[in-house]
């Protein structure tokens, strides 16, 4: 099990460089050159060969990339080209409020298991392929649709719940770690938390909706699969009570797949993310990345994309060393 | 080793493929949400292939005295959805948009396809060094998420209908190979595959007769709901402005930016478009689950 | 192991309990204790930075308007000039040398006070910008206003600034002007707190040509310093400016406590966060949403006075669009009625010319242009050019602005006209910002671009002035006779033959059809109907500082 762990962990360092070295070929990549890329089109020949001078354009590529790799192993991701604020600065204020949002949806999306073992356990009636068609069709809205949807219905004609943003403005709160909830919470003023919980409501549910979906699906197969497994045929021959069952032997060894999909679902998530967060005018990476399209600020997009690759790297890391404890196949192996 | 054995060897070979297709095939027929699918599409590739004969006006028409000073006129006998900002019929757009739809998906997964298979194919029966480099590279393509991928190519060619085809298509490129070398190499350590080959059947032979079409049924799956993701991912990003450039272009996507912010005053102008993408996404969706279950060796012997 | 109730029950119950308090708390708004309430304002964007000096976008001068003040500023909702720092001012026989006698007791809010020593230090400041900073795009309006700088690499209006005694300051000009005065109440010469320029280092950054001044000292971001009824506290990028009642204000103090700026870029979202109770008022309402508003009994809408125009631009530089026939045939294929009678909820009216009917000068009978394809079509064979022409036809994206709420669809609109008058026109949009206006002021958007104006300031020279005194890349041409007449114009100090000079530069700049103006507007703020108090101002120059929330 270690020698597994270890092994993913090696498999890491290839893909990282192959990450970094295609990131780097992007920039390079782009209309109108790297440097008028990192300043902004309309740069003065001066600005120019001062960024040729930083980033060394005039050397071989190979010492280009090294020092590439190096500052960026430091942690400096470049200047904003619209902010002239540190990539790394503005990383550090945006990302805690998209995975404040993931983390939302995510367990949003939680609520995918019960429905889905509530389908299998209906298998082949007409709950079975009513909960089947609204879970594709879960998938098959599309996120900024629904967000705009959602906002239309609970937010304007209700009233029940806010439309942007992540707290209410007239609130004063200190954030240091730009986590709300955490941060709220820390103040003790619970109307606060409250009003932030608010806030992230509908954001979450339309983030989460596909990945609810997805997990819905995924339930229900992985406790149809298991259903008709030996082992849960003797334990039912064996007297136990259905339900003793389903807790001790179903679930448990439906959940293995269930959790590799909930691990899955962080790509889809911070894509999302990116058009969620559009609509409900939340301050994370989606927004800055779509404002950094339009104002072709290339270093913010160079940054952001690759800081989410390597964090998506590192949850499916995360996911498949879970995977391999939890799996007693691969434990014993 | 004998001759019968050997003829029951040749039966065992030709078993599965053709097997598994009928069997398939029947047990689609019978499933209802699959049936509802095929249905959804069928009329989806109907209306974009006799668009021009199914519009009652031209979509790119404006008639700006119907808008009477302000936004919209709703459906009516003359104009069957309404008519949008800019006076064009909606019925008509919606219309010409499904086939802007049909050739988003058709192109997209066509590009993800047959880049991905190629190197599917190679990786999975090469094997060794070219199958690791191969893999690693699919793994940096996954390593970004799906939509970001894409940003990123449209960042680098510019924004435009044919540039998020492409952008899309290529995020699309590394399911196709995992999946299709995944699938290869399953099949090449089966039992008749080895058989066949300690007979002496030519390499070639075997990988178009027996790897290929067992693994292509995973792949016609996989296929189909990249058509419903394609269609989604590129109205996502004509939603963030990356889509055509000419304004006037009646595509889904597009068309439901422009019309957000008339919720309020005319709805139908993005509950419709919107409902189509629904529409034509969730019917792919459905022959794409449809096929899988009816695909899946092990629901076959269950009911 | 009851895993399987857990699993239920849990996550559903927690969104139930979210329901059920959201349903409780319903849509409280609550404010903070206090007479005078909170005021959160939806604006469109965040400010580029806090210091009149180094912006011209509408969303920086917002906050500064409530933040600072100039010697003179302008009566609330009119372009009439009153006192503001300045209590009276006089211009000597020659008209050069201006005395402004000052207001006594004012403190900036760092405490340190306000005196004639302050005012030439921010003037002076402004003169000896060097280098980058004298790129258009950072002192737009010095500029347009006072022309060069002290290097003297063009010509400047302003010579220099005595502090005659703490109260007595004389602004010294090189050679008399009609305008200065007016040009005075511009949010961009407020006065600003020489310490605090010092200390939080003002002038420290770079300009870019296109997008302008990016500070990397705090003034500008975390330490703006005036005179004006609100100071500032905090400002947090994409999320709110948030600025509180200067209670040492030396006039009538501002009746709320805090006036809050979030920005949000969407215009639906806005309607939908006034609709819900997240903001109390936004700006640039679009036409289709001033129905709903009006139809709820929550909401109001004031007008602000028309003051602007848009209009189309024709880039003589791009062939053969030098052609007088090609540009009436430009005019007579933009149906300009079914655009403004449709896109803009009656709240438009078509224009006859580039400045408002209701600046001095603006002359009625100008030579119009009807929408006709046919006539187009023989003017464009008059002109010996093949039909179809190709024409490159520029918008911009991702804007809403008062005179064009819809670029896109007023695009789409005239493309089309076009198409059927003898035009094929090639699509062309960019994003407002960064590019879109660096673009059109460039000469780089095509031979046809939609853009706009709306006036800084009560003079027809902020209109046809800044656009057709002198050569630019914009319109691409050189026509000594309308330069002259605008030159006499803006010199001329009789007002009478003055009105009569611009008068007379209309009709020559529509016989001369550099562009087509299609539209003067009346654009919308939207308010909760406990808002009372704010002025719509032609020039939008708009103080919260009166604004109060009735319970």
């Amino acid at each position: 099990m270690l020698k597994f762990i270890v092994r993913r962990l090696l498999l890491l360092v290839p893909i990282l460089i192959g990450l970094s070295f295609l990131v780097f070929i992007w920039i390079r990549a782009l209309p109108g050159g790297p440097a008028e890329a990192l300043l902004g089109e309309r740069a003065t020949p001066e600005a120019i060969a001062k960024i040729e001078r930083d980033y060394g354009l005039n050397k071989p590529i190979t010492v280009q990339y090294w020092d590439y790799v190096k500052t960026t192993a430091t942690g400096d991701l470049g200047t904003s080209v619209t902010t002239r604020r540190a990539v790394t600065d503005e990383l550090k204020q945006r990302f805690p409020a998209t995975i404040e949002l993931a983390i939302a949806a995510m367990l949003f999306s939680l609520l995918g298991i019960p429905l889905g073992f509530f389908a299998a356990k209906h298998y082949g009636k007409a709950i079975d392929s009513a909960s089947l068609f609204v879970s594709l069709l879960g998938v098959s809205v599309p996120i900024f649709f629904l967000a705009i949807l959602l906002k239309y219905v609970f937010a304007v004609q209700l009233g029940w719940l806010p439309t942007t943003g992540r707290v209410d403005a007239r609130i004063d709160f200190d954030h240091p770690t730009n986590f709300y909830l955490l941060d709220s919470l820390w103040t003790g003023d619970f109307s606060i938390f409250w009003d932030c919980v608010k806030h992230l409501i509908l954001p979450a549910i339309a983030l989460g909706s596909i990945p609810l979906a997805i997990i819905a699906r995924i339930t229900r197969a992985a406790v149809l699969d298991v259903q008709n497994e030996d082992y849960v045929r003797v334990a039912r021959a064996k007297g136990l009570s259905p339900r003793e069952v389903d807790s001790r032997h179903v679930l448990r060894n439906a959940l293995l797949p269930i959790i590799t999909i909930i691990g899955l679902q962080t790509g889809l998530l911070l894509s999302g993310a990116v058009l969620t967060e559009t609509v409900f005018a939340w301050p994370g990476i989606g927004t800055w990345l779509v404002d950094a399209i339009r104002s072709r600020n290339f270093p913010v997009l160079q940054g952001g994309i690759l800081f989410v690759s390597v964090i998506f790297v590192l949850v499916n890391l995360a996911v498949d060393v879970t995977y391999a404890i939890v799996n007693p196949k691969i434990r014993v192996s | 080793m004998s001759v019968a054995e050997l003829e029951a060897r040749e039966v065992g070979l030709e078993g599965p493929s053709s097997g598994l297709w009928s069997e398939a095939w029947r047990r689609l027929r019978h499933n209802p949400s699959a049936i509802v699918g095929f249905v959804m599409v069928g009329t989806f590739v109907f209306v974009a292939l006799f668009a021009p004969l199914i519009a009652t006006h031209d979509p790119l028409e404006q008639d700006l005295s119907l808008l009477n000073g302000g936004c919209c006129p709703g459906p009516s006998a003359e104009h069957w959805f309404g008519v949008d900002a800019l006076g064009r019929d909606l019925f008509s757009r919606v219309v010409y948009g499904a086939r802007y739809s049909l050739l988003i998906g058709v192109v997209s997964v066509a590009v993800g396809l047959s880049i991905g298979l190629l190197i599917g194919a190679i990786a999975g029966y090469a094997g060794g060094w070219v199958d690791s480099l191969l893999m690693r590279l699919m793994d940096i393509m996954l390593s970004i998420p799906g939509l970001l991928l894409a940003i990123g190519i449209v960042a680098a060619l510019g924004p435009g209908l044919v540039q998020i085809m492409i952008a899309v298509g290529v995020t699309q490129i590394p399911i196709f190979a995992r999946l299709l070398r995944g699938s290869i190499l399953a099949t090449k350590e089966t039992d008749y595959i080895l058989a066949a080959r300690s007979v002496g059947i030519r390499g070639r032979v075997i990988l178009s007769s027996h790897v290929i079409p067992n693994s292509i049924s995973p792949v016609i799956v996989q296929g189909t709901l990249a058509l419903a993701t394609a269609i989604i991912d590129v109205a996502g990003l004509g939603f963030l402005g990356l889509g055509p450039q000419d304004p006037s272009t009646p595509e889904w996507g597009t068309m439901l930016t422009d019309t957000t912010r008339y919720l309020q005053t005319a709805p139908f102008l993005a509950l419709i478009p919107g409902a189509a993408i629904v529409i034509s996404v969730l019917g792919f969706n459905l022959i794409g689950d449809g096929l899988r279950e009816a695909l899946d060796p092990r629901f076959r012997g269950r009911a | 192991m009851r895993l399987s109730r857990f699993w239920f029950v849990f996550p559903l119950a927690a969104i139930a309990l979210a329901f059920a308090a959201a349903g409780c708390g319903g849509s409280s708004k609550s404010g903070s204790s206090g007479s005078g309430g909170e005021l959160v304002f939806g604006t469109a964007a965040d400010p580029v930075v806090l210091d009149g000096a180094l912006v011209s976008d509408g969303e920086s001068l917002r906050p500064i308007d409530q933040m600072f003040e100039g010697l003179v500023t302008l009566k609330d909702g009119t372009t009439e000039v009153v006192p503001a720092l300045a209590t009276s001012w006089k211009a000597d026989p020659a008209g050069t040398a201006w005395t402004f006698n000052l207001r006594e007791n004012v403190k900036f809010h760092d405490g340190t006070d306000f005196n004639a020593e302050a005012v030439c230090f921010n003037f002076d400041r402004w003169y000896n910008f060097k280098g980058p900073f004298q790129e258009q795009s950072a002192t737009y309006y010095w500029q347009t206003v006072f022309g060069g700088f002290s290097d003297g690499k063009t010509p400047s209006l302003y010579k220099s600034c005595e502090a005659k005694d703490d109260h007595t300051v004389v602004i010294n000009l090189t050679k008399p002007s009609a305008s200065f005065l007016g040009a005075l109440a511009l949010s961009n010469f407020t006065i600003a707190s020489p310490t605090a320029l010092k200390k939080y280092g003002a002038d420290k950054g770079s300009v870019d040509e296109e997008t302008g001044f990016k500070p990397t000292g705090t003034y500008g971001t975390q330490h703006p310093t005036g005179t004006g009824p609100f100071k500032f506290v905090s400002w947090t990028r994409g999320d709110r400016l948030v600025m509180e009642r200067n209670d040492d204000y030396w006039g009538d103090k501002a009746k709320l406590d805090r006036l809050i700026f979030r920005p949000i870029a969407d215009n639906a979202a806005r309607l939908q966060a006034l609709q819900s109770g997240e903001i109390q008022g936004y700006d640039l309402v679009e036409p289709q949403d001033i129905k709903t508003i009006e139809g709820d009994d929550n909401l109001q809408i004031l007008d602000r006075p028309a003051f602007n125009v848009g209009y189309v631009t024709i880039n003589q530089k791009v062939p053969p669009f030098d052609k007088i026939e090609v540009r009436q045939a430009v005019a007579a294929g933009l149906d300009r009625d079914a655009v403004v009678k449709n896109f803009y909820a009656g709240r438009g009216e078509v224009a006859k010319a580039f400045m408002p009917p209701s600046l001095e000068g603006y002359a009625d009978d100008v030579q119009t242009y009807t929408y006709d394809p046919a006539k187009a079509k023989s003017l464009l064979q008059k002109a010996g050019v093949q039909m179809p022409l190709k024409v490159d036809f520029w918008y911009p994206t991702d804007v809403s602005r008062p005179y064009m709420p819809d670029p896109k669809r007023n695009f789409e609109a005239f493309a089309a006209s076009l198409n059927k008058s003898g035009f094929k026109v090639v699509p062309h949009s960019a994003p407002w910002s960064p590019d879109y206006v660096g673009r059109v002021d460039g000469g780089k958007a095509g031979a046809l671009n939609l853009i706009g104006w709306t006036g800084d300031y009560g003079d027809p020279d902020n209109f046809i002035g800044t656009f057709f005194q002198q050569p630019t890349d914009q319109f691409g041409f050189q026509n000594e006779e309308i330069f002259n007449t605008l030159n006499k114009a803006e010199r001329e100090t009789d007002s009478a033959k003055r009105t009569e000079l611009y008068q007379e530069a209309n009709r020559e700049i529509m016989k001369f059809l550099p562009g087509v103006p299609y539209v003067h507007t009346k654009p919308a703020l939207a308010f909760q109907s406990n808002v009372k108090g704010y002025v719509p101002s032609p020039v939008s120059l708009e103080p919260f500082s009166i604004v109060s929330i009735e319970k």
